[in-house]
């Protein structure tokens, strides 16, 4: 077994992803638009992933919510995870919709006791519909979540001490809410219990800024990754005993796909250096 | 924290009137969404600028969902409102 390093699907990069394939190790998948709803679509899926090993990744789900998840959209996910076959899936620590409003996008839970368990027993309701717990990351926030009681650190090692979901972790926004909040990514990083870390993603982001003046980093998806992000990964290499997936999540601004490339060989060698640091310790 | 309180954040996260009479009257706008005790005091100790900056992430977000964000869906838009 080896570490792996692929990418976020996406219809724009399909023909270079399957024109590199040798270079490209794996492609995760978020079937919400596409996929999960037409099953039309779900043969393209499945001959995708002949040719590539695919991970499913959910985005609609809003299994860290004080809401018990949706029955109807978790049989969904298992249809299409037993069809496509995928290696594995995973889900964002995020609630979605809360209410009857719909978010339309991942927001962050109170860090609180009520959410842990909750969000356990949607892990758990989720791992008995679908025939495996999904791997959780965590999410990048521009807002303090409200009403919390723990920070981001100690909220992930309670829930991860009470669920057996491992960690998909997202480097990014790991590093997003350390330089919004004011906290060390490598430290917390160093904090993870590393036998739960299965799955790392990338991404790049932007600074954005409030009307009073006050900046935040927001996670867009739409840049290059930042240099502390390679060096975030390389503390993982050194950290996690076994192999990990790492994918670099891209959803626009698309650079042309040599440069995707060379951020992929960029994360192996970042990797490969603390892999190194590993054996020599 | 309670549903209650996930509700209460959501509007404000996608509801405009609802956050401004929130940033207007945190309290009053907290306690007619029911909440009471460490949730009403929660509410008031709100992020402002991450309320500001969360609820724009969240509009452009809802604005344009994935499917419409493809740029063929975007070209094929463009052309049948002429543009």
């Amino acid at each position: 077994m080896r570490d792996r390093v692929g990418l976020t699907w996406h219809p724009l990069l399909a023909a270079s992803i399957l024109a590199e394939r040798e270079r490209v190790d794996l492609v995760e998948v978020i079937p919400e638009g596409t996929f999960l709803e037409s099953r039309r679509a779900q043969p393209a899926l499945r001959r995708l992933a002949l040719e590539i090993p695919v991970a499913i990744h959910g985005v609609s789900l809003g299994l860290a919510s004080t809401t018990p998840v949706d029955q109807r959209r978790l049989d969904q996910f298992a249809r299409l995870i037993d069809s496509v076959r995928a290696e594995c899936w995973s889900e964002h620590l995020a609630f979605v919709r809360a209410g009857g409003v719909e978010l339309g996008h991942l927001a962050a839970p109170s860090r609180t006791d009520t959410t842990i368990d909750a969000t356990a027993a949607n892990l758990r309701r989720a791992a008995q519909t679908i025939g495996a717990y999904p791997l959780v990351e965590n999410v990048a926030t521009i807002i303090e979540p409200p009403g919390s009681d723990y920070d981001e650190e100690t909220w992930l090692s309670r829930l991860l001490a009470t669920t057996n979901s491992d960690l998909l972790l997202d480097l990014h926004n790991l590093y997003a809410n350390g330089r919004n909040f004011g906290f060390d990514s490598a430290a917390v990083l160093r904090s993870i219990p590393p036998d739960r870390i299965r799955v790392i993603h990338l991404a790049g982001g932007t600074n954005v800024h409030s009307s009073s003046g006050e900046e935040r980093w927001l996670d867009d998806h739409l840049h290059d990754v930042p240099d502390p992000v390679y060096e975030l990964l390389e503390i993982v290499g050194e950290c996690v005993p076994h192999p990990v997936d790492v994918v670099l999540e891209r959803d626009g601004a698309f650079p042309p796909f040599r440069e995707l490339l060379a951020q992929l060989d960029r994360a192996r060698t970042a990797l490969a250096a603390g892999r190194m640091r590993r054996t020599a310790t | 924290m309670s549903p209650a309180f996930e509700a209460f954040l959501a509007r404000l996260y996608v509801d405009r009137s609802a956050r401004a009479r929130f940033l207007a009257d945190p309290n009053r706008e907290a306690a007619a969404a029911g909440l009471t005790g460490a949730e009403l005091a929660a509410a008031a100790r709100i992020d402002r600028a991450g309320l500001e900056l969360a609820a724009r992430s969240f509009e452009r977000k809802r604005r344009e969902p994935k499917w419409l964000a493809h740029p063929v869906a975007r070209w094929w838009r463009s052309r049948r409102s002429g543009n």
